[in-house]
């Protein structure tokens, strides 16, 4: 029940200004949910270490989160680089060439994870997007692609840790944004968890990315994940996407849910409204694009902006 | 030409500067419109002016929405819901449109230079929608009337479920939609396309194809017979696994060989308001003979955010029941009797009337997934707009009006052709979720001056969430229907089996409130199945802030419960469109007994409120309550007190 918006600068650099770009459209997307906005923002690596980001609260509570979080990176043999509190999360830069997905869910029993990535960092809290930024310094982000999403909380509470973009719990570098909602979801869920998939949330957008994730890590390309997720997800969705390297959407077969982009040599753009594509372009007509129904596309920073025809699903 | 900019003025400003200059014949040039909605929404332009609203850029959701008579010419690109419901007027788009563009319009000539998006049309009654590029999938999806011009590709299923209507197409006609089909073009035809083109400036010579309506599914392929049946009265009482009712039901499937469609509601037993009682016993010959004013009942709804609230005599309304469900003479007796108890009307599906505007002083306007009737000027003369999403009778389920009852006067406030058997699309097309709805209640304050309380009504389902999305969508209201509520035509398994028993919805809504800490900031007018004061004030104590009576109020006017609403030969002239019928019906008359039932639920709330130590309704709560039956006991968490079986929780009805 919300507004999603993604970007993607096709050409190899990381100094976009891409915090800023989320920022502006959600900015503008703001009456689709003003409850809380996240952002996920990738970055160049820092050779092979990897970046965690926890929800902590405050004070003694966020003291004693820290420690259990510290102790369980030290029994993971996950050596903590550098490390800081931001607004009410922790963030650390660690040495680690584990299994990621065993680390993931101890982490998980310890504390509220956010991201694990080497490139991604997910940001999100109640509030705008201007509000978000004032505690997370979101503007200063350059990098080289991103999602963001508005929420408006309605079947949950509004908490930090329901506000997307959702990270694929376990899988680096994977994250999704999702307007509409999944009416299979506790089947699709139990499918996932009796095959060892843990869910923190019972929001149906952390569906989306488990199944991703799950998809990828059979070795399926991110096009084919986005193609079965149309068959095999119910409901009305309208999802984004992100790898290291790329973008992606998906929408149901009734496009319920609006999207439009645009996309020149140098970026992709998708968004809920053409409010936020405006953004970007201040005072340019734009032509724009409404993926039809039952569709998927993917974006590769890889590809040197050569456009990919769009998909039909089914 | 006047200039508004929207990087400096608020789109509700605008818009109010924008209806102020329309009315005087004045042009609008709208500058950044950065893709903002509701830009235009509401302009009514006086018959004798013309007036063009120029936006330099693109518009958002609803451009140009709820309007008539205007010109407006949008530089670039609009969202969804282009036009939407626009009486008559020009709309020249320069850009691409997004979904539902022209949805619902009643007549109007909307022009997209690009291409346009998915429902291009969706229940539009009258005018011209013409796209110069593609259009996306189902354009033309269940169109009444009208016609779409599309010079590019059809789109995917072009004119599913079209009722009436054309849908010419000049480039490849990708599939048709269900009960669509290619028809012949006549020579008149193709002239007055080439006429609009021409008019339009809009350079074309190639050919076209023409998709039409089948005619397999207007009407069911066989139809409800009249029969003489058992009473619904003593129908509802004994639920036994093998009864009358259940042979009926299958005497009526072999005749038709399919699901069973009738008026009235479910008779099963579940747990209702006899199961709970007061907890005072309460002494009839106690009760002062003036008790009527010396309680107070007087009640507001719906002006919490600021509108003009719905001034209730007492905590009662008149449930929502249609023009085309019930006679224009049932409606308008319904109408002088709310007008005489000092309570509100509510017009159900299907549009206003001018009997029943005129007569009934306070009138909430009902909006419906078909828009049917639904209009910028009857929602100008309105007290109250509600957005309907279901009803407790058949919760998720659309409207039936049998084709005997859509005659030609009834088509044409509806804007649909005459004669079919009406299913009333179960969806509207620009709600898909709580974030549409946001922006739709936005339009519906905008076209009206944020003057009209705006509420919804619900069908008891999943009433925890709906609750709380109604709350934070910002609606004025909530009018909660359960399970136990009646309906005009209805397929009987539905009425039976599905929904949510009232009471246990009301207890749900309040404990949704209560999780989200927001029971202040929004009313709920509880309905469903409520037959008196007595379950008025039981209501009252469980929450509701007031009720609504559908069937009582039928009753009281007439009705013999015969169930055969849904045949349109009601032999009271009541549930009948056929003016013979009609005839036997005393609106006057009948008005008067209604407001006396009404008065007698006065006395009744106010005798019960002061024997339970009140005087004011406010002050009823859910501890002068206790439950009878085990079941009410869960449901409601009111103490079991089991002995208070003896009738103690009744009062006589001796109001005079």
């Amino acid at each position: 029940m919300c507004g999603i918006a993604g970007i993607l600068y096709k050409h190899a650099r990381d100094d976009q200004d891409t915090g800023k770009a989320l920022i502006d459209m959600l900015d503008g997307c703001q009456h689709r949910g003003p409850d809380s906005t996240g952002f996920a923002l990738y970055g160049e690596p820092e050779g092979d270490r990897t970046r965690l980001r926890f929800f902590v609260g405050e004070g003694a509570e966020a003291r004693a989160a820290i420690d259990k979080i510290r102790d369980t990176l030290e029994q993971h043999q996950a050596r903590i680089v550098e490390d800081e509190t931001i607004g009410n999360n922790y963030r650390a830069v660690v040495d680690f060439h584990g299994d990621l997905q065993r680390l993931s869910y101890d982490l998980e029993h310890a504390a509220k994870v956010i991201s694990i990535g080497r490139s991604l960092e997910i940001v999100k809290d109640v509030g705008g997007a201007h509000d978000v930024d004032d505690v997370y310094a979101v503007e200063g982000f350059n990098g080289t692609h991103g999602l963001g999403h508005v929420r408006l909380a309605t079947e949950s509470d509004v908490k930090p840790e329901a506000a997307h973009p959702f990270w694929a719990t376990g899988f680096s570098d994977i994250a999704i944004v999702h307007n509409g909602q999944i009416t299979n979801y506790w089947k699709m869920r139990r499918r996932l968890e009796r095959r060892g998939f843990e869910f923190n949330t019972d929001n149906d957008s952390e569906l989306i990315a488990v199944y991703l994730a799950d998809k990828l890590s059979q070795g399926v390309a991110l096009r084919e994940a986005l193609r079965t997720s149309i068959e095999d997800l119910d409901g009305t969705f309208s999802f984004l996407v992100s790898t290291k390297d790329e973008i992606g959407y998906a929408k149901d077969r009734l496009a319920a849910k609006p999207m439009i982009m645009v996309e020149n040599d140098e970026l992709i753009a998708i968004a809920s409204e053409e409010v936020s594509l405006n953004r970007l372009f201040p005072g340019q007509a734009l032509n724009t694009s409404e993926p039809p129904p039952g569709t998927y596309n993917t974006w590769s920073r890889r590809d040197l902006g050569a456009p990919q025809d769009m998909a039909a699903a089914g | 030409m006047a200039q508004i900019d929207l990087s400096r003025t608020s789109v509700r400003e605008a818009n109010e500067q924008i209806r102020k200059w329309g009315e005087e014949g004045e042009d609008v040039e709208v500058l950044n419109p950065d893709a903002k909605h509701h830009i235009g929404v509401g302009l009514v332009v006086p018959e004798d002016l013309s007036v063009t609203v120029k936006i330099q850029g693109s518009a958002g959701y609803f451009c140009g929405g709820l309007s008539d008579g205007a010109r407006f010419e949008v530089e670039r690109n609009v969202g969804w819901g282009l036009g939407d419901n626009i009486y008559n007027g020009t709309v020249i788009v320069g850009g691409n449109a997004g979904a539902i563009p022209g949805v619902a319009i009643r007549g109007a000539e909307i022009v997209i230079k690009g291409n346009m998006g998915s429902r291009a049309g969706q229940v539009m009654k009258a005018g011209t929608l013409c796209c110069l590029g593609n259009a996306n999938f189902m354009a033309g999806y269940m169109m009444y009337g009208g016609r779409i011009i599309i010079l590019g590709d059809s789109g995917e299923r072009v004119g599913e479920d079209m009722t009436h209507g054309d849908i010419y197409v000049a480039g490849k006609v990708q599939s048709l939609g269900s009960d669509a089909v290619m028809g012949d073009i006549a020579g008149e035809e193709l002239d007055s396309v080439r006429e609009f083109l021409d008019r339009h400036e809009i350079a074309f010579t190639g050919s076209f194809q023409k998709v039409v309506n089948a005619g397999k599914r207007l009407r069911y392929a066989t139809s409800e017979r009249q029969m003489r049946s058992i009473p619904f009265m003593s129908f509802s009482g004994a639920s036994d696994y093998w009864n009358p009712k259940v042979q009926e039901d299958v005497y009526i499937k072999s005749q038709i060989g399919r699901y069973r469609v009738r008026g009235y509601g479910g008779a099963r037993e579940l747990p209702h308001t006899p199961d709970l009682a007061f907890r005072t016993a309460i002494d009839p010959a106690r009760i002062d003979p003036d008790v009527v004013s010396k309680v107070a009942m007087a009640t507001e709804i719906g002006g919490l955010n600021g509108a003009n609230p719905l001034t209730l005599s007492m905590p009662v309304m008149i449930a929502p029941m249609s023009y085309g469900a019930l006679s224009a003479s049932t409606k308008q007796a319904i109408g002088m009797a709310s007008t005489l108890s000092g309570i509100a009307e509510n017009t159900g599906e299907g549009g206003m009337s001018d009997a029943q505007r005129g007569a009934a002083k306070q009138l909430i306007f009902q909006m419906l997934g078909g828009r049917l009737g639904w209009n910028i000027h009857d929602m100008r003369r309105a007290d109250g707009l509600e957005i309907y999403i279901s009803q407790g009778a058949k919760p998720g389920f659309g409207g039936q009006l049998m084709a005997k009852k859509v005659t030609k006067e009834l088509a044409r406030i509806r804007g649909i052709p005459e004669g079919i058997d009406l299913r009333s699309p179960s969806r509207h097309p620009d709600i898909l979720g709580a974030d549409d709805l946001v922006i739709k209640v936005e339009e519906l304050r905008e076209a009206t001056g944020y003057r009209l309380p705006v509420s919804v009504k619900l069908g008891a389902g999943r009433v925890r969430d709906d609750i709380k999305i109604a709350t934070k969508d910002g609606f004025d209201f909530i009018e909660l229907d359960g399970m136990q509520g009646s309906t005009g035509a209805g397929s009987a398994e539905v009425a039976e089996y599905v929904g949510i028993p009232t009471v246990a919805a009301i207890i749900e809504a309040i404990d949704a409130l209560n999780e989200i800490g927001r029971r202040d900031d929004i009313q709920i007018v509880l309905m469903g199945g409520l037959r008196d004061g007595i379950d008025a004030v039981k209501a009252l104590c469980l929450g509701a802030d007031a009720v609504a009576f559908g069937t009582s109020t039928i009753v009281a006017g007439g009705c013999i419960a015969c169930m055969q609403c849904h045949v349109g030969q009601c032999v009271t002239g009541i549930a009948t469109q056929d003016p013979e019928h009609e005839q036997r019906y005393k609106p006057s008359l009948e008005a008067q007994n209604i407001h006396r039932f009404l008065e007698s639920v006065r006395w009744q709330i106010a005798a019960i409120t002061a024997a339970l130590g009140h005087d004011d309704v406010r002050q009823l709560s859910r501890d002068d309550l206790v439950a009878l039956t085990p079941e009410a006991a869960a449901v409601t968490r009111l103490p079991y007190e089991p002995e208070r079986r003896d009738g103690s929780a009744g009062i006589a009805m001796t109001a005079g």
